[in-house]
């Protein structure tokens, strides 16, 4: 009989002797990897989200007057000398007056008796970069306020505040979940492994005596934690999935939702956490067989 | 296992000597040697120090003084990679038999040649040889908890030789058998030394050794006893 196959019937014959042990720690697996790649699943498309309003975030520089033609050359000096920008455009009093009749609508008639002058030329900024570089945009707000002629510089402050504050706590909320997964994954197989490892002391004690090798012992402890990592992860993953298209299919419709346009992992990143967690639990597997068995 | 040249110690111990703590002397100052494709009896009384003995030169236990040499390997320097591979070629009958009371008969015989990755089918051959020429072949599927301990003793010398190993210890093989099951156990010992395998009996069954022609070494309270040399030809194969 070839190692593997013989390892393979031994690794099926602690499968069948300890399910209901290895049964719950691929429960706790399964769990751990919903909970951790939920919290990410969320952080990832808010990232993304916020990657779409950075690219649709724009200073506006209200004036005091409409710069002439010299002024706006010396405006657009002046940005440019402080930050690289995507596009700087001027915005006469008319074509302010222009734009709102025409978000106005059918409603258009509320202008009638007002002076078309009545709204103040403005300079559209905007940046090359996103939200995630808030303190930027913050100080380039602040240095935009001092240009000659401003009165207010706006770029929806609290908005874009609360949504980077809403992704750092998520982001917190990822590292928070990863180590809990990296934790109880690890502590669980380790455990499992241990249990295993001491119900069956006696058998390898005749194995050993039989002339067993350590590869004959050890691989298949391994491979169980092979198992756990890989259906563990696996389960989690597909339970996430269902979780998504159920969020999808209830919720679509105008809102945040469509606003933000949730996407589910690329099958890198489903990669990615389906080996972590296969190395997380073969590793604690590898710890615990180090540990308690005297081999 | 190296070669085997005529008349070349597969076994050799020179001056043993085993304490068990605090300071139980299971035994002193032991030298014998035993060259391939002998069969020895090691008698004694209860308590003489035999099973310590069989311990010792499967490496299980270590000598505190002296030296054990099992195929030209010096058990106190042998590497850890290197002990399986002896042991596989070292087939142990315990003498509490050492089974697993939840895996069956034939479980419990491939578990010896599972460990050196036998063929599968190698391995079912071998087993239900065994079990006939033990008389246990109705037994194959049985658990090995609910066999008698006769019939637990006779698995456990069907595991110790369905390797076909070098060296057979065997540690009061017949204790729990009646004469016939003896006289089947005996005659697969037999066979085995025949083939080449060299045989070590423990035993203070002087049914089993008295008339035979091989060698018979007596321990008495851990001290060897000039050793009774029962065939002309074994003695000259001694070194």
């Amino acid at each position: 009989m070839k190692f593997f196959s013989t390892i393979l019937v031994q690794t099926n014959r602690n499968l069948q002797k300890t399910w209901p042990t290895q049964f719950m720690t691929l429960l706790t697996v399964s769990l751990s990897v919903l909970i951790f790649s939920f919290f990410f699943l969320i952080y990832t498309n808010m990232i993304k989200a916020g990657e779409r309003l950075g690219d649709d975030l724009r200073l506006t520089i209200y004036l005091e007057e409409e710069p002439v033609l010299e002024m706006q050359e010396q405006l657009v000096r002046k940005i440019t000398n402080f930050s690289p920008v995507e596009e700087i455009r001027f915005t006469s009093r008319k074509e302010a007056y222009e734009r709102l009749s025409e978000q106005l609508g059918d409603n258009v008639d509320v202008l009638d008796d007002l002076d078309p002058s009545f709204l103040p030329p403005s300079i559209e900024v905007y940046p090359k970069k996103n939200l995630s570089n808030l303190a930027q945009i913050k100080r380039f707000s602040e240095y935009l306020s001092t240009l000659p002629g401003a009165v207010k510089v706006q770029y929806g402050q609290e908005w874009v505040e609360r949504f980077n504050y809403f992704t750092k706590l998520l982001q917190i909320v990822v590292i928070l979940s990863g180590s809990l997964l990296i934790l109880t994954t690890a502590f669980m197989v380790a455990y499992t492994i241990r249990l295993a490892v001491v119900a069956r002391q006696g058998e390898l004690e005749i194995l050993r005596l039989l002339g067993a090798t350590n590869g004959y012992i050890r691989t298949p402890f391994l491979i169980e934690g092979f198992l756990q990592g890989l259906l563990g992860s696996t389960s989690g993953l597909f339970a996430l999935f269902f979780l998504f298209r159920w969020i999808q299919m209830r919720f679509t419709g105008p809102g945040i939702l469509q606003l933000v346009e949730f996407t589910f992992f690329s099958p890198t990143i489903i990669a990615i956490i389906v080996a972590a967690s296969i190395i997380l639990c073969t590793g604690g597997s590898f710890s615990s067989m180090r540990k308690f068995m005297r081999i | 296992m190296d070669t085997k040249p005529a008349n070349k110690s597969i076994v050799e111990i020179v001056r043993a000597t085993k304490i068990y703590t605090p300071d139980v002397v299971a035994l002193e100052d032991i030298s014998i040697s035993i060259v391939y494709g002998e069969l020895v009896f090691l008698t004694g009384m209860s308590g003489a120090g035999k099973t310590t003995l069989l311990k010792l030169i499967c490496g299980i236990e270590h000598p505190d003084k002296g030296m054990v040499e099992v195929a030209g390997k010096d058990l106190n320097r042998i590497k850890g990679g290197e002990i399986p591979r002896l042991r596989q070629q070292i087939g142990m009958a315990y003498q509490d038999f050492k089974l697993l009371p939840d895996r069956t008969v034939a479980q419990n015989i491939s578990m010896a040649m599972e460990v050196s990755y036998q063929n599968i089918r190698t391995i079912k051959k071998r087993v239900i040889e065994l079990l006939r020429k033990l008389r246990l072949e109705h037994k194959h599927d049985a658990l090995a908890g609910n066999l008698s301990r006769g019939e637990q003793q006779r698995v456990a010398i069907a595991r110790a030789v369905a390797n076909s190993p070098t060296l057979i210890l065997a540690d009061e093989p017949t204790g729990n058998l009646d004469s016939k099951t003896t006289k089947l156990v005996m005659e697969l010992f037999e066979q085995c030394n025949i083939s080449g395998t060299t045989i070590i009996i423990a035993t203070h069954d002087e049914g089993i050794y008295r008339r035979s022609a091989n060698r018979v070494l007596e321990l008495h309270s851990g001290h060897l006893i000039s050793p009774a040399y029962n065939s002309i030809s074994t003695l000259n194969n001694m070194p």
